[in-house]
């Protein structure tokens, strides 16, 4: 039974929802600390190139992925020098995050004497576990058939939520992205919070970028992110800034990405656009029904202080 | 540790200026162990900065901090915090999606990598109980109310092991049972030998619940006393300056009982920013050719007042006439449009778009009547002539130049709005402020075109926090505290001591409902004389 | 003792400095860019010499600069005219989409006898109105529920890309060619081309001039331009002078979307010949609020910055003849952007560098 489509799909949807839940995490803990970086799909893509790259000058997976948030840590430094300390709007400068990121990494990618593609001699992903449980039945390969960044990325998720809610770093990173005046009183630096997180939200995008590329696909080309990126960035609001309902949403829209092909096996004609449209669609309307009502709005935890550069200055 | 009684903070020849203002000058303060110190004076008296540099938050030009008898230099909040001092603001400083315990632990450095709460509140339990500051460790900030988040604040602070306790206007916020709740645990903090400073503009308040007063007036000491030796009058004469004010009745007594009414506000209720009752039922008429003043100490509903009368701010009862129309639910430019004019409190923001120049500036309110437009398109020279003939009539300088307002001097902004609004087609001037922060040579120009409203017929609502400025141009002053008209004077009948207390709430005039006072035009001196 | 660095605010600079940060911002990007090149094994005076040659040096060359510049003009000033009110559309993307795919539908809808110059005013105005309608998906929101208009105009983006691969990639729809082998839309009729000026450059280079021209005379000479920059400068006074936010909030969220939308007519029209969402979908949108932030806003400062953007993208094609990547160009518009926005700080503020003062100092 292990091969119905049910399950395959299952697992297919973990594996798309990988990369989008490693760039989701790292853009909540971003948001959390009041800066938006709406640059997500150009530091995948940096990471995705930049991982690709050591992956096939190494063959080592976590120097790949380490390479691959490195690189779009770096990208996202622009982005906190811009916006934390220079207070270009932060809109602006996310979009030319995916400017640049798009830029260098399909210059990157394509340009010197042998293109990536045609030297890659592959990154081995092996699974983590013993066969025997792997080949149980259903739960074998979708709770233990994976490879080890699938249980890594589910350690992150409840390191961060653990961080957020249960540690002195975690309030102060949330306080600084509720109310930045009152976090400065506190004695905090809200400044060099926001510079923190803002690299950490770089680095979780850049991971993503480079398991996408080395594992999902397992090659890299131009664009290869194909939105993910900003679907992370629909994702961080949909699952309201916490890290358990970022992994429930990253792999429902993995399975939308995938869900196509499923149903098309299934013989099931509906068309992938209109798939491909639901994380959108949905986040609109959602919202749009959460700003219709004040208290909801409350509830569902938008930081407060969301897009507004601090200066103890201009309180 | 200083033994109760012993000085524990001393202020020495304090100087701190802001653009060459000075806010402080040579101020000086001392805090005993154990002692509720009383900080007394009028808006832009220097309290708010003699108690930010203690805080921290401002660096003093010059002058000395002395903790137990050592210099000590506060150059942030923390380091102010790690001296023992801790000051609970107006606008408390509390991340509202967290909750209390987390409040106070937030920026902690002892505070280890987990987030161990329990202890925090055991420890909340314990500071809560020695002081009587009853608050629910898990609750949400947000869920609390202003009184509960103020203990919020000073558990913060006692938390953090404050021993000196700065409280800047802590009752302006709080309903009337809240307050009583604070003074008591007032004074568990000085039974527990901690200081607190006290900084306050009602008289009750400091008489009732301080030690000693230190009273300052524009930036200077005015005097310190034993709480227990003065009296509010005297009080009052020190923090306004009562030497000085100008004698009552200067200036031409007139009267109105036969005018009729331009602008009659009657029981007018607000609600303010926070969710409090901001305007409490206030009744206020001015008539034709009258200059009706409102005294009082800022924060006690003046702003939420002209914002209604403007149609800025939605009232919750009562009602407002211009003349004999009724404006009540009038739209901003219906308002303006029926014969209202309005210069608020805050120039730039409000008054004036601050991006934009100040030719734009002056067209703000007919920018889309004829001739300065037509059919939706500008006329550059129209509006050019329009400023032209306002900045020479008004004395308002680069009305040519191209540079944002924001960057003009606010003497010469406040004429631009006196411009724009006493040359549009009005009944009643609504005025808030209109020369504070200016020169002499601007306040005076102000002052004349005020007193040229009344020459034309018109009736003037003036709202100002210089109470000289008041009785050098009002016909009828009256008295708002805490959103309501507490007393009104005529120039013959004002007694500028028994002003003072009602203004800082010591006393309430009427005693009786608050439409007593609008409708006592010739003035009716009802209160006793002060103590 | 450390040495603390503040920022604060600076009147006006005087002219020479006004016009020599960008050019020095412009400096820094390209140095930046050359040490790219070198890195990747080219020489970046080469480089630069062909993108000079390849998209401004010359009439030709100039032509393709300017074709590649129209669409950005009009989406610069869709972001612009937003902007300027602090409404924050970036959904020109999507707007963009949805202009094209409504000027491509009606161009193949209508008889392709009608006459040239009413065809195109039909199917230019329906890519300017279907813009506006799809910016009013979110501008309603924001203006009756305050929705943060941000993430709306964002998702709606790819809504709208969605729908236009649809269109021809996903179905056999009204705008795609059923007889071609691969999946591709119908060419529309001559009628519907615009005119060309020269080369393949069109009108509809001087339709963006237009509206730029036209919405820079807005701002400044109209009632209308007047309120939106006074909303977008001070809401309270704004209030205080009796202008409604809520009608403005929709007009200028539809005047953005109906730039964006007509910049995708034009496109369709002038350009590609038929809805190719491959060839559309090239973040027109997203650098169009790249070229209005360098613009600082102004309608007028968009056409050159539009212009140079263009040229950059111009020359992409050329470099590869040198060997280099044509993506450098969408590095180098990305650095340029990063530059100047880092110069416009630096122009309206000034760095202080002061020594802790000791609150013990005396006079």
């Amino acid at each position: 039974m292990n091969d119905t489509v049910l399950v395959l799909s299952i697992v297919s949807a973990i594996v798309a929802g990988t990369p989008i839940l490693f760039a989701t995490l790292g853009e909540i803990l971003t948001e959390r600390s009041g800066v938006m970086n709406l640059g997500v799909e150009g530091m995948m893509l940096i990471g995705g190139v930049t991982g690709f790259w050591a992956g096939v000058q190494t063959g080592n997976l976590w120097l790949a992925l380490l390479a691959g948030g490195l690189a779009g840590a770096v990208l996202s430094g622009i982005h906190a020098l811009l916006a934390i300390s220079l207070r270009v709007n932060q809109i602006v400068s996310g979009l030319a995050l995916v400017i640049v990121g798009g830029g260098l990494s399909a210059f990157w990618g394509n340009s010197g004497d042998a293109p990536l593609i045609q030297s890659f001699n592959g990154v081995r992903v092996e699974p983590l576990l013993p066969e025997a449980l792997r080949d149980l039945p259903a739960v074998g390969p979708i709770v233990f058939g994976h490879d080890p960044v699938v249980y890594l990325s589910w350690l992150i998720v409840a390191a961060a939520g653990y961080f957020l809610y249960r540690t002195t770093p975690g309030l102060s990173l949330r306080a600084v992205g509720e109310d930045p005046a009152a976090a400065d009183a506190a004695g905090l630096s809200v400044t060099g919070i926001r510079y923190l997180f803002t690299l950490v939200g770089g680095f979780g995008a850049g991971v993503g970028g480079a398991y996408l590329a080395l594992v999902v696909l397992g090659t890299w080309q131009t664009g290869l992110t194909a939105g993910a990126g900003w679907i992370a960035v629909a994702l961080v609001i949909l699952a309201g800034w916490r890290p358990w309902l970022a992994l429930l949403a990253s792999y429902v829209f993995g399975a939308l990405r995938t869900l196509g092909f499923t149903l098309q096996i299934a013989g099931v004609e509906v068309p992938s656009d209109f798939l491909n449209m639901i994380p959108f669609v949905v986040t609109f309307l959602v919202v749009i029904v959460v700003s219709a009502n004040p208290e909801r709005a409350r509830r569902v935890g938008a930081p407060a202080s969301l897009g507004e550069p601090y200066s103890r200055e201009a309180r | 540790m200083a033994a109760v009684g012993e000085t524990i903070l001393e202020v020495r020849d304090l100087n701190k200026a802001f653009y060459g203002v000075a806010a402080n000058d040579r101020v000086n303060f001392d805090l005993r162990a154990g002692e509720v110190h009383g900080l007394l004076g009028e808006n832009g008296a220097g309290k708010s900065t003699l108690c930010s540099v203690l805080a921290g938050l401002y660096r003093p030009d010059s002058g000395e901090v002395r903790l137990d008898g050592q210099p000590v230099s506060l150059r942030s909040p923390h380091e102010a915090a790690e001296h023992g001092i801790g000051m609970v603001y107006q606008h408390f400083r509390l991340v509202p999606s967290l909750t209390v315990a987390e409040n106070l632990v937030l920026g902690l450095k002892r505070q280890g990598f987990r987030l161990t709460l329990r202890a925090v509140q055991n420890r909340v339990a314990a500071i809560a109980e020695e002081y009587g500051l009853t608050v629910h460790p898990d609750s949400y900030v947000w869920q609390l109310s202003v009184g509960e988040q103020q203990r919020v604040e000073i558990l913060k602070q006692l938390y953090r092991g404050a021993r000196i306790l700065i409280l800047d206007e802590p009752t302006a916020v709080l309903a009337p049972h809240e307050c009583e709740k604070l003074y008591e645990v007032v004074r568990h903090m000085a039974q527990q030998d901690h200081s607190v400073v006290l900084v306050s503009h009602k008289m009750e308040e400091i008489l009732g619940h301080t030690d000693r007063v230190t009273v300052l007036r524009l930036g200077r000491n005015a005097g310190t006393v034993n709480t227990a030796e003065t009296d509010a009058a005297s009080l009052a004469a020190m923090m306004i300056g009562a030497e000085h004010m100008p004698e009552a009745g200067e200036h031409a007594l007139r009267r109105f009982d036969d005018a009729p009414a331009v602008l009659s506000v009657a029981n007018l209720e607000v609600v303010g920013d926070r969710g409090v009752t901001a305007v409490d039922g206030a009744s206020i008429e001015v008539r034709r050719g009258q200059i009706v003043g409102v005294a009082g100490v800022a924060g006690n509903g003046q702003r939420e007042l002209q914002e209604a009368i403007a149609g800025l701010r939605a009232i919750s009862g009562g009602s407002i006439r211009l003349g004999e129309r009724d404006i009540t639910s009038a739209s901003p430019r219906e308002r303006s449009a029926a014969g209202l004019a309005y210069v608020p409190e805050d120039r730039l923001g409000t008054g004036l778009a601050s991006g934009l120049t100040l030719e734009e500036n002056l067209v703000l309110k007919s920018y889309r009547e004829a001739p300065h437009s037509r059919w939706g398109v500008l006329s550059s020279r129209a509006i050019a002539s329009t400023a032209r003939d306002l900045a020479e009539g008004f004395d308002v300088r680069g009305a040519r130049s191209q540079m944002a307002v924001s960057l003009m001097s606010g003497g010469n902004l406040q004429k631009a709005i006196l411009a724009r609004e006493l040359t549009r087609t009005h009944d009643v001037l609504v005025a808030a402020s209109p020369t504070r922060g200016l020169d002499l040579a601007a306040t005076a120009a102000v002052r004349t075109h005020i007193r040229a409203e009344t020459a034309h017929g018109r009736g003037v609502l003036l709202f100002s926090e210089d109470l000289a400025e008041i009785t050098e141009l009002a016909d009828l002053i009256v008295v708002m505290s805490r959103g309501r008209i507490v007393g009104s004077y005529t120039p013959e009948t004002l007694d500028i001591a028994e002003l003072g207390l009602l203004m800082t709430g010591a006393q309430d005039q009427t005693a009786g409902p608050a439409e007593s006072a609008a409708e006592s035009q010739a003035g009716d001196p009802a209160g006793s004389p002060a103590g | 003792m450390s040495l603390r660095i503040g920022v604060e605010p600076r009147a006006r600079p005087a002219l020479p400095v006004r016009l020599g940060v960008p050019i020095a911002s412009l400096a820094a990007a390209g140095l930046v860019g050359a040490v790219v090149i070198v890195i990747s094994g080219a020489n970046p005076l080469d480089a630069y010499q062909t993108m000079l040659d390849s998209s401004l040096k010359g009439w030709r060359p100039l032509t393709r600069t300017l074709v590649l510049a129209t669409p950005l003009i009009l989406t610069g000033l869709a972001a612009a005219v937003a902007f300027r009110m602090k409404v924050w559309n970036i959904g020109a993307e999507g707007q963009l989409y949805m202009g094209a795919i409504a000027a491509a539908g009606l161009a193949v809808a209508l008889p392709s006898g009608t006459p040239k110059v009413l065809m195109l005013l039909v199917i230019l105005v329906a890519g300017a109105v279907a813009g506006a309608l799809w910016a009013g998906l979110a501008a309603l929101p924001k203006a009756y529920f305050n929705t943060n208009e941000v993430i709306t105009t964002l998702m709606l983006n790819f809504v709208a890309l969605y729908f236009m691969n649809y269109l021809i990639f996903g179905s056999v729809s009204f705008w795609r060619d059923p007889q071609a082998t691969f999946p591709q839309g119908k060419i529309i009729p001559e009628a519907a081309l615009l005119p060309i000026i020269s080369h393949r450059l069109h009108y509809g280079l001087l339709i963006a001039l237009g509206a730029a021209l036209v919405l820079w005379w807005s701002l400044r000479g109209t009632t209308w331009g007047f309120e939106l920059r006074t909303i977008g400068d001070s809401p309270a006074a704004s209030r205080y002078a009796g202008m409604s936010v809520r009608g403005k909030i929709l007009s200028v969220l539809a005047l953005s979307g109906a730039l964006a939308g007509l910049a995708g007519a034009i496109e369709v029209s002038g350009v590609l010949k038929t809805l190719d969402p491959r060839a559309i979908a090239t973040e027109l949108g997203f650098t169009g609020i790249v070229v209005a932030a360098v613009a600082r806003l102004n309608p007028l400062g968009v056409v050159p910055v539009a212009v140079l953007l263009g040229a950059v993208v111009a020359s992409g094609t050329n470099l590869q003849t040198i060997g280099i990547e044509a993506e450098i160009v969408f590095l180098l518009q990305g650095l340029i952007f990063l530059f100047v926005a880092s110069g416009e700080f630096f122009l309206s503020n000034r760095l202080v560098f002061s020594r802790p003062a000791s609150a013990v100092g005396s006079a």
